[in-house]
């Protein structure tokens, strides 16, 4: 494009820019060139597992038979795509993903953002360690484990929680709370919360150390509190990272994970408790169609695509951080 | 017509393999024991192949005769010549070789199969080792992710996920392997081919059912029944009881004098694909055996979905019933198969239906656990008194479970002279008997039997696994359970007389005396010829309408069941509509057709008649 123009332009002076850019470009890049060797490996890494696979959407297409080569498959057009959205559950279930996938974001967000200014005020620096690597383990705990604890602890034969709700009169009989579909998303919720908060906290932290120290001691002198200083200076410096973290979580926010609704989920919670992952792995992979799998892929690809560019967008136009 | 054919062939097959091997016996005396063994099975292969190809004048027959002649003459030369053609020479055999086995049929800690003492025997024969693994979790998921890789174990039982093997081809054609390398395997399975060929004409697998010699049916409940604790029996003096009324009845008088010991009255299981405890108790109490998710009538032949009907509605009620008296368990619906096993092994439940395989681990803890009130007692209920119970498997040859070998296997020959090998008579009783004079006796008049000792020791799951009964007593091509041995003994050591009645406790004895019977399974009626039997191993094509409708009706009844269950009594009938509405919505219809239509398929298959059409 570029090009074009400038050949419609005064052409002696156009071909002159043009070599002189070329040799500044070529000079630039042998003077960067180990910066370029570095990055290659990373690039090649991107093309290989982004973009190479990205021709096999074309399963969607196909009635696929694993048995078969790629191309002589049937190609059966839009009606993977026409079974999903013709599903009855199918609307359920996306409502399902965004609810979990929201509830995890926000309580995600403030509960990190908030355990981090906590621990940034506390002055002990032992009882600040311990806590947070209380507060990192339960990261480490793989879902499994995690799911069996949950469900242990919220059984109605003598779970951890409904003997504490007992003791103190909130409840008179043990609720099945794993049995009761409204109470899903607020289980999964909290148990994410348990889960990750620690590590959510760690690049709040990192971002803490980056501020200014002048900047509290300027506040301290004007007067302000505690609670000043965390509203005042604290906030605003972490700002950029939230609002990158935001836009890049947005990204990814139909990830809702897999494992703690398929090994938390039973019949009796299934209404709220399945997701598009889920969904995908009982009509797709269980029942050996990889081409209804690869066609809610490349939905949720397009919805999460829009996702990340309306929130770039938005925070380009409020004037903040961006991705790009 | 073709059936007769068929035997035909077989008895000459055999009366030839005889022959020759006499013959062999005699001429190659100087020769050691092993080679001449693997001659004469040299031999017979060639044999067989020549007999059983009758007419079709290839040149196997050609070349298989000229070897029988060079291995007659037991000049040195001739195992090589012979190995030509079979290309199993002694040396060759017994290189050690691992291969990979996934085992979805059970669920047990993955081993070497040499690590155990049957695997290492059997090693020792034929010099080769499996890497034996089991899944964790949905079957389903893991064979689905194997298809998608396109990288499978060299052999392969994918249980309830055979179809989609079957439909990825994954599997190799095993005919032409069987006929050259097998001879035990043609011997075990050929009555059964007709059953085992698939659409194309192909044997992909081995089933796990093909019985040979007289059919001895299992003294204990392996299959679906109810069960209930013996001191509730005990306690009202081992009344007669065989409506489902009177079985609740019976739970519910023993629960309101015991109301300290905070027992559960009933469970079910209700997770992941084993859904049964909860959806197939209609079926039975009316009068069927497991067809899973239809009745076929006995005269029609059509199949009827019975999850919306009357049978159905009629067991919630009675479950919700029992709920609201306080006597279910309402974590049934959320508890995983190992809170279930240990919920039964607490010996704090009254009563639960399931299958005797499936609750087997949790029975045999309690009978470990010595205290003979908390063990159980399998029943065969019903609804109605005039109704005769069809708990008892009709002898039946399941065609949809087997065990493979797939397209990744290194070395297909190796495995099925594996199989092959394993299929000898000796080698079974070893699979199944395990080791004279460690796990079993023999008495003068030549019958196997079990000391008290060794019955005690086996017991034991570890001693179990150890011996390798565990891994080697299912999932392999076998003889079908029920089978006899040439020498009249039974083929599997617990249907054995002697041994049943020496393994039973004395509480068993006790409380099979006070019934008046010697073994469990006389309690139940002797189950009706049903020559499709089982409707549930009839294979359902991949993502069709039938196969959505088995997903949807899944998902539809574990939604609605436990809301009936746990409804307040007077809601009962509201939400059993609201449910009969999202059932129907389903396509019932259709899913009946293609059953009905699969069954009358299976019996023309089965009785021979019309199959050519």
């Amino acid at each position: 494009m570029r090009s074009d123009a400038s050949v419609q332009g005064t052409v002696p002076h156009t071909a002159a820019v043009r070599s002189s850019g070329a040799r500044l470009f070529f000079k630039r890049l042998f003077k960067q060139k180990s910066l370029i060797c570095m990055s290659v490996p990373f690039v090649i890494w991107i093309f290989v597992f982004k973009y190479v696979p990205l021709w096999g959407w074309m399963i969607a297409f196909q009635h696929y038979r694993p048995n078969m080569g790629m191309f002589d498959q049937e190609w059966v057009g839009w009606s993977q795509f026409r079974f999903l959205f013709e599903d009855d559950s199918f609307l359920r279930v996306i409502r399902n993903t965004f609810a979990m996938a929201v509830i995890k974001l926000v309580l995600g967000f403030v509960t990190a953002i908030t355990l981090a200014v906590l621990l940034n005020e506390l002055r002990i620096a032992m009882f600040k360690r311990t806590v947070q690597t209380i507060s990192y383990l339960p990261h480490f705990i793989s879902w499994v484990v995690a799911a069996n604890i949950i469900s242990t602890s919220l059984s109605i034969d003598g779970g951890i929680v409904n003997q504490v709700l007992m003791w103190l009169h909130l409840i008179d009989k043990p609720i099945m709370w794993l049995g009761v579909g409204h109470y899903f998303w607020g289980i999964l919720g909290i148990s994410e919360v348990w889960k990750d908060v620690g590590w959510n906290t760690i690049v709040y932290l990192a971002a803490m150390t980056m501020i200014d120290p002048s900047q509290y001691e300027a506040a301290e002198i004007d007067g302000a509190g505690r609670f000043q200083r965390i509203l005042r200076v604290t906030l605003p410096g972490l700002r950029p990272v939230i609002v990158i973290l935001l836009i890049m979580n947005l990204g990814s926010i139909l990830e809702t994970g897999f494992e703690p609704q398929y090994l938390m989920g039973n019949g009796m919670n299934a209404d709220f408790s399945e997701n598009l992952e889920i969904f995908v792995l009982k009509y797709g992979i269980s029942m050996g169609n990889f081409s209804l799998a690869t066609a809610a892929g490349i939905f949720k690809t397009v919805i999460s695509f829009i996702l990340l560019f309306s929130a770039n967008h938005i925070a380009k136009r409020v004037g903040d951080e961006r991705l790009f | 017509m073709s059936g007769y054919q068929v035997s035909a062939g077989v008895l000459n097959c055999k009366c030839l393999q005889k022959r020759l091997t006499n013959y062999l016996e005699r001429g190659t005396k100087h020769l050691d024991q092993k080679k001449l063994g693997t001659l004469a099975l040299i031999v017979a292969t060639a044999a067989s192949l020549a007999a059983c190809s009758g007419g079709n004048g290839n040149n196997g027959s050609g070349s298989s005769a000229s070897s029988s002649e060079s291995a007659g003459s037991g000049s040195p030369s001739a195992s090589a010549s012979a190995s030509e053609t079979a290309s199993s020479s002694p040396a060759a055999d017994k290189t050690p070789v691992t291969f990979t086995y996934f085992n979805a049929n059970s669920q047990v800690p993955d081993i070497d199969s040499n690590k155990t003492e049957i695997g290492k025997a059997l090693e020792d024969q034929t010099g080769v080792n499996f890497k034996m693994q089991f899944p964790v979790g949905d079957v389903n998921t893991k064979i689905g992710t194997m298809i998608a890789s396109g990288d499978y174990p060299d052999v392969l039982a994918p249980d309830t996920a055979i179809d989609k093997i079957l439909d990825a081809k994954a599997f190799i054609p095993l005919e032409d392997l069987i006929d050259q390398y097998g001879p035990n395997i043609k011997r075990v399975y050929e009555p059964y081919y007709n059953l085992m060929k698939q659409a194309d004409g192909h044997i992909y697998f081995l089933p796990f059912s093909p019985v040979v010699g007289d059919y001895i049916p299992n003294p204990t409940i392996d299959q679906g029944a109810f069960f209930i604790q013996r001191r509730v029996l005990k306690e009202f003096n081992y009344p007669k009881i065989k409506t489902l009324d009177e079985y609740f009845d019976l739970i519910k008088k023993y629960n309101d004098a015991h109301k300290d010991d905070k027992l559960t009255g009933f469970t079910s299981l209700t997770y992941d694909w084993r859904t049964m405890g909860i959806f197939n108790p209609p079926m039975h109490l009316a009068g069927y055996p497991n067809d899973g998710d239809v009745i076929v009538d006995m005269q029609t032949h059509a199949a009827d979905v019975y999850s919306n009907d009357d049978v159905t509605k009629r067991w919630l009620k009675k479950l919700n019933e029992v709920n609201n008296e306080g006597l279910y368990d309402q974590s049934s619906f959320v508890n995983n198969y190992d809170q279930y096993l240990a919920k039964i092994s607490s010996g704090k439940v009254l009563g639960f239906f399931d299958y005797g395989w499936q609750a087997d681990q949790a029975i045999q803890n309690i009978k470990k656990s010595g205290n003979d009130d908390l063990d159980y007692m399998p029943l065969p209920i019903v609804f109605d008194q005039n109704t005769k119970d069809q708990y008892l498997d009709p002898p039946s040859f399941v065609d949809n479970r087997g065990v493979g070998i797939t397209t990744s296997a290194k070395d297909p020959v190796r495995i099925i002279q594996f199989f092959d090998n394993m299929l000898k008579e000796e080698n079974q009783v070893m699979i199944q008997w395990g080791f004279k004079g460690e796990t079993y006796e023999v008495n003068d008049k030549g019958r196997y039997y079990r000391t008290p000792e060794e019955i005690e020791m086996l017991k034991d799951n570890a001693k179990q696994q150890s011996i390798g009964f565990t891994y080697f007593n299912y999932s392999w091509p076998m003889y079908g359970g029920g089978s006899t041995l040439s020498d009249g003994n039974s083929f599997n050591a617990g249907r054995q007389p002697e041994v049943a009645q020496a393994s039973f406790t004395e509480g068993d004895k006790l409380i099979l005396s006070k019934y008046g019977v010697q073994t469990f399974s006389e309690l139940f009626a002797k189950p009706d010829d049903r020559p499709w039997y089982p409707a549930w191993s009839i294979s359902i094509e991949q993502g069709s309408p039938a196969e959505i409708f088995q997903q949807k009706s899944k998902d539809v009844k574990l939604k609605y069941f436990p809301k009936l269950v746990l409804a307040k009594p007077d809601q009962f009938d509201a939400i059993w509509n609201e449910y009969l509405d999202a059932f129907n919505k389903l396509d019932v219809k259709g899913f009946e057709d293609t059953l009905t239509k699969s069954i009358a398929d299976k019996i023309a298959k089965v009785t021979g008649g019309s199959s050519g059409n």
